[in-house]
């Protein structure tokens, strides 16, 4: 196995290890921590609705990477959970648009633990039953994700953002999609996306890395790496629409409102993603003069948040919270825009939120699950962990007002749930 | 990892975790304060009030100006409930000097910040100033008023305000609208003052090592408020069960519904008697392998989720799911058959070994978040005896099957709370 030693100035590092599959692993060693995390990982979400395997083009229903997760958990000898009740792990999964990752956490039995992780995601075990009932299950998810406004308020967002890329569909797909789905065509999935050339292993903390590489070893299992075509879409730079709403029963309106991103190329650099979150902070963070205005004028409140919504062909900045009048809110969001193209960054607004950024990333270091879900994000970007920390210590308030240019006054969408 | 104990004041405490993995050092004040409907909006607006602004930072602006130059650190407030009473908490963390740029000084700075947040408010004449007090009345406003978009968090308020009608229990954790909007800047300076008076203070720090003099400002600044008729937080009045359950249904505009049920349970206190009620409410609804997951949700699919929680200082029990309108009432009877099932002792060693297991490993690992430890410790203020996370794993070691048994059997329903969607017209 070919591997790399990575350090950084806080006393951090970590092992990343190249399996002969293709399978990634990281690994960041916490001795003094009595807990360890880890997540087994594929680069596979609700985005890939269609793909190519030698030439064999694929079309599937929406909603199913996020099925697979599901029916996962089952094996032929039992499920996962009760396995893991076994040891004491706190054991969970997620999918969201571009991966789908098991993950458990424990003090006390690791190696038994990963033992369980490595083989129930390796041995899939589907059949018409087990998919029918899982129907059912989901679906009752489903209807939980429609009650809930913060959910409806993004997907709402994206799909008049979006016209044709699959980020558009909600994760775990509709009644009406999941129904579609049967055996087969999750055997289809699995074989193409679970390969070990498409898929990571991250750990963090009180781990022996040499003794983790080896179990690992002893139990990968070793398919032929195979090469996906992920068939991508035109996606129009415009949006569908600038506004919608819908109703609900909530208090007062809730908003999101994004700017759409120009892909020029696939995927965004780490560099572009850590200048980006400043230049967010510098527009909309807690000492930002738009902070301060949108505060004092009644229109946001604490739940007020902004995030670089990005992956493999889509790239957006949302804002998102409650508000007696959500247009004034984006009105005021794109003005300030405006004022920074015009006026240039503050420096001294620049300093202040480039240490506290740099803060941050350090203090992410005390968590083995901040850690490891650092790690993903590495797996799926291919850029190293302490990337964060190298860039901030670079960046200039130059490097910042460049990326301003992402945000486009005219590729704007305000999605609104207001009050029954 | 070691937590050692200083005397402050009359009624007040500082607590030392020291904990050499964390590159951060984290500092908390803790008030504690009996909860009643004439004070919670005052009481609870208080931590917001006093990390939004203060003589020595006029804006909120500024402070967040000030806490991003000292590298991020994090200036968190919360009003909580612990049992009958109210627990205010402000809490700040900045990362060990060493990180930093150029060696530069941030712990002393964050704590001389906190300090002055807590002890010099921006005040006139007796009273907080207008236009910060409509501020964070707003806010606080659209945050109670928000609780209604969070349906699961809406039910079990809803539940706990009709099983606790005219108790401590029952006033939410910071007040209604009605009585936010009463609130005067007079009125929530005088509320100021009785917090520093009359609350139970616990002062925790964790980290690699104390400030210097730390506990002895704080100590001095204490001096300088009369202390008295300090709020006594081991008093916890337990639920009392009734004879007739109470039924409530309520319709909204919604998909899905909720079932949320309550339990009085003749167990209940501290760590030192309510041990066994914490791993019965696990095995009963805890993790996967508990009789509401396993049954309940994967068997008869009756519910998306469908768990237990207890506060053992109120001797309650709570069940939590989410269902389709025509599953609710057979998942209603089917929630109370698991309940009989382990009061008759149904379960297996299996289940109970892992509930053991999942609590201990969970127990473990909190000496590895600074956040968790501090709250672990903050929601211990009213027993009698500190045990760490590790001490509570090793006791629960000590928990027999029948001790489960005989605390599920003093489990009573107390009332069901259902919220459905609207009928059809």
């Amino acid at each position: 196995m070919q591997k790399q030693v990575f350090e950084s100035e806080i006393g951090e590092s970590y092992i990343k290890a190249l399996h002969p599959s293709g399978l990634k692993i990281y690994i960041l060693e916490k001795p003094q921590y009595n807990s360890a995390y880890a997540v087994f990982g594929t680069k596979y979400g609700s985005i890939d609705t269609c793909f190519s395997v030698n030439g064999e083009k694929t079309q599937v229903p929406e909603g199913i990477a996020h099925f697979l997760e599901h029916k996962l958990f089952e094996s032929e000898d039992g499920d996962a959970f009760t396995k893991y009740a076994a040891t004491g792990a706190y054991a969970n999964a997620y999918t969201s648009f571009d991966r789908t990752c098991y993950l458990f956490s424990c003090s006390d039995r690791f190696y038994d633990n990963l033992g369980i992780l490595l083989d129930f995601v390796q041995s899939p075990y589907f059949t018409a039953e087990t998919v029918q009932k899982e129907q059912g299950i989901i679906g009752q998810e489903i209807r939980m994700y429609d009650d809930s406004p913060e959910w409806r308020v993004m997907f709402n967002m994206l799909l008049a953002m979006y016209k044709n890329h699959p980020v558009r569909i909600d994760i775990a797909g509709t009644v009406e999609s999941i129904a579609e789905i049967d055996d087969k065509l999750l055997y289809k999935c699995y074989n193409t996306f679970y390969n070990p050339s498409n898929m990571f292993i991250c750990i963090a903390g009180n781990v022996n890395p040499e003794k983790v590489l080896n179990q690992i070893n002893g139990a990968i299992k070793t398919n032929a790496p195979i090469e996906i075509e992920r068939i991508g879409c035109d996606e129009p730079e415009e949006v569908c629409e600038s506004y919608v709403e819908q109703k609900l029963e909530v208090a007062q309106p809730i908003f999101c409102f994004g700017y759409k991103e120009s892909m020029d190329k696939p995927e965004r650099t780490a560099k572009e993603k850590v200048r980006t979150a400043l230049l967010l902070e510098i527009i909309a963070g807690d000492s930002s003069p738009l902070y301060k205005k949108l505060i004092n004028k009644g229109l946001i409140n604490d739940e007020f948040s902004f995030e670089y919504f990005t992956g493999n062909g889509y790239s957006a900045v949302i804002f998102e919270g409650e508000s007696a009048d959500p247009k004034k809110v984006a009105e005021e969001i794109k003005a300030e825009v405006e004022r920074l193209k015009t006026d240039g960054i503050d420096k001294k607004l620049f300093s202040a939120v480039r240490c506290g950024m740099y803060g941050e990333a350090v203090r992410s270091f005390n968590s083995v699950k901040s850690i490891g879900s650092q790690l993903v994000e590495c797996a799926m970007s291919d850029s190293g962990l302490f990337d964060e920390l190298k860039y901030l210590k670079k960046v200039t308030p130059d490097d910042v007002y460049k990326r301003l240019s992402l945000l486009d006054n005219n590729k704007t969408v305000l999605s609104v749930v207001n009050p029954e | 990892m070691s937590a050692k104990i200083y005397s402050l004041s009359k009624g007040a405490e500082g607590l030392f975790i020291k904990n050499e993995r964390f590159n951060t050092t984290s500092v908390s004040f803790n008030f504690y304060l009996p909860l009643s409907d004439g004070t919670a909006a005052e009481y609870a607006l208080l931590p917001f009030m006093l990390t939004t602004c203060g003589e020595e930072y006029p804006d909120f602006s500024v402070l967040n100006y000030k806490l991003s130059r000292l590298y991020g650190a994090s200036l968190d407030a919360s009003a909580e409930k612990l049992g009958d009473y109210q627990l205010l908490r402000i809490r700040i963390s900045v990362i060990n000097d060493k990180y930093t740029f150029e060696n530069e000084s941030l712990l002393s700075r964050a704590t001389d910040m906190l300090l002055s947040l807590i002890f010099k408010p921006k005040a006139e004449n007796g009273a907080f100033c207008e236009d910060d007090l409509n501020r964070e009345k707003r806010k606080a406003i659209e945050h109670i008023n928000g609780e209604i978009s969070e349906k699961r968090i809406y039910a079990k308020n809803r539940l706990i305000e009709e099983m606790y009608k005219g108790k401590s229990y029952g006033v939410p954790k910071c007040g209604t609208v009605d009585d936010v909007r009463k609130v005067t800047g007079k009125s929530l300076y005088t509320a100021w003052e009785n917090m520093l008076k009359k609350a139970f203070i616990r002062v925790q720090v964790i980290g690699s090592s104390l400030p210097s003099r730390f506990f002895e400002t704080i100590a001095e600044r204490l001096d300088g408020v009369s202390r008295a008729e300090i709020t006594d937080c081991k008093l916890n009045e337990p639920t009392a069960p009734i004879e007739k359950p109470n039924e409530i249904t309520e319709r909204m505009a919604v998909k899905q519904g909720k079932l949320v049920m309550g339990f009085s349970s003749d167990m209940y206190g501290d760590d030192d008697v309510s041990l066994p009620l914490m791993v019965m409410t696990d095995i009963f609804g805890g993790g996967p392998y508990s009789k509401l997951f396993s049954n309940v949700r994967e068997k008869m699919s009756l519910c998306y989720y469908c768990s237990a929680a207890t506060v053992r200082g109120k001797g309650l029990v709570t069940v939590d799911s989410g269902v389709e309108a025509e599953n609710a009432d057979k998942a209603q009877r089917e929630i109370l058959n698991q309940l009989d099932s382990v009061k008759k002792g149904e379960f297996t060693d299996f289940e109970y070994e892992a509930s053991l297991k999942s609590l201990r490993d969970s127990l473990n690992s909190y000496n590895d978040s600074q956040v968790t430890l501090d709250t672990w410790y903050a929601l211990k203020a009213n027993n009698k005896t500190l045990y760490s996370p590790e001490e509570i794993g090793g006791k629960i070691s000590a928990i027999t099957r029948q001790d489960i048994i005989n605390a599920a059997e003093g489990v009573k329903l107390h009332t069901v709370y259902k919220l459905l969607p609207k009928e059809e017209k």
